[in-house]
């Protein structure tokens, strides 16, 4: 993710170039999508907190200081986010109109798959949102961040705003974490 | 007892170790079996997790997030226009107070006179003179308050 053009995009936006926020939601809403969506589990909930992402950041973008970047900066908020999506009062998850079968979308995979590749995915997938949704949000977040996402240590660190020696003690434990559920998943089936 | 380099193995799987650290690791990992095991075991759940759907946001995402902001931004600075509206009303009505205290306090002024007594309207000159016999006279008399017109 380029810096430099962040910043020009920051720098437009902030001279009351409009069009700079849109180039912004075009370059990051896949990976924001993405994030909020195996952070939170459904597609209803993820769009809804990705949106509010992007709402939060154009509210704030004026007070953002250059000495992070956007994409991390944008990575946090979205975390935050989600946290706070999850948190959401018991009553509110009554009225949700998603189900987990609509969860894995065909048309929204990132290529043209076959239907054993498209049903392994499948697999693959539910047995990772069910592994996620077991983990407790620190360790579910890491996980995220690191093999979805693919941020490095350092990355993560500056996003969670934790010590890189944090982050590989969770990063450890989440994985520990995954193999026991995932053996337990085995064990069940 | 665990083999102290265990916590090793995460960070080897994301490159995150030095490359004097990975060849340590990489020969420990050779008479070790506690390690290894960990180590297969681990990159399992990585590889699971590179077989995982990469989701991209729904059609029409980016039009619905600027549309949102437009609606919050107007609904913000709708609520910007009444709250000044109603600061305005609440200022007037505090001018309006201040100014009835003024006034009241300058018409006050000219209605006492500088020894304190109540002249013009409020004075009892404007009263016609109580008859010397009337019980009223009697009392001026008796206080000595002159009853004239």
């Amino acid at each position: 993710m380029h810096k430099k053009d962040d910043f020009n995009l920051i720098n437009r936006f902030k001279d009351g170039d409009a069009s700079a926020f849109d180039e912004i939601i075009s370059k990051y809403q896949d990976k924001l999508y993405n994030l909020c969506r195996h952070m939170l589990g459904n597609a209803h909930d993820a769009e809804d907190a990705a949106q509010d992402v992007f709402l939060k950041a154009y509210q704030n973008l004026n007070k953002f200081k250059p000495d992070s970047s956007l994409y991390t900066w944008l990575y946090r908020i979205a975390i935050n986010t989600c946290i706070d999506y999850r948190r959401k009062p018991f009553f509110e998850s009554l009225f949700k109109t998603s189900k987990e079968g609509d969860v894995f979308a065909v048309d929204q995979l990132s290529d043209s798959p076959s239907p054993e590749r498209l049903y392994e995915s499948k697999l693959i997938s539910n047995a990772i949102q069910l592994a996620l949704g077991r983990l407790s949000e620190k360790l579910r977040t890491v996980i995220v961040l690191k093999e979805i996402e693919g941020l490095s240590y350092e990355e993560m660190a500056e996003v969670l705003d934790v010590s890189i020696g944090t982050v590989k003690s969770r990063i450890s434990r989440a994985r520990e974490e995954l193999k026991k559920l995932l053996k337990k998943f085995r064990e069940q089936k | 007892m665990r083999c102290l380099k265990r916590k090793l193995v995460s960070p080897y799987i994301d490159c995150e170790l030095s490359v004097e650290e990975k060849d340590l690791f990489e020969s420990h990992i050779h008479e070790c079996r506690e390690c290894a095991g960990e180590l297969k075991e681990l990159q399992k759940i990585h590889e699971l997790f590179a077989g995982a759907e990469t989701f991209k946001a729904p059609h029409g995402f980016s039009t619905r997030v600027l549309s949102n902001i437009r609606e919050k931004e107007t609904r913000r600075f709708e609520g910007f226009v009444h709250i000044l509206a109603r600061s305005v009303e609440g200022f007037a009505v505090l001018v309006l107070i201040f100014v009835g205290i003024i006034l009241g306090s300058f018409l006050s002024k000219t209605l006492v006179s500088e020894k304190g007594n109540v002249v013009a309207s409020l004075s009892l000159d404007i009263f016609a003179p109580a008859p010397p016999d009337s019980v009223g006279g009697v009392y001026l008399a008796m206080t000595g308050v002159k009853n004239e017109k």
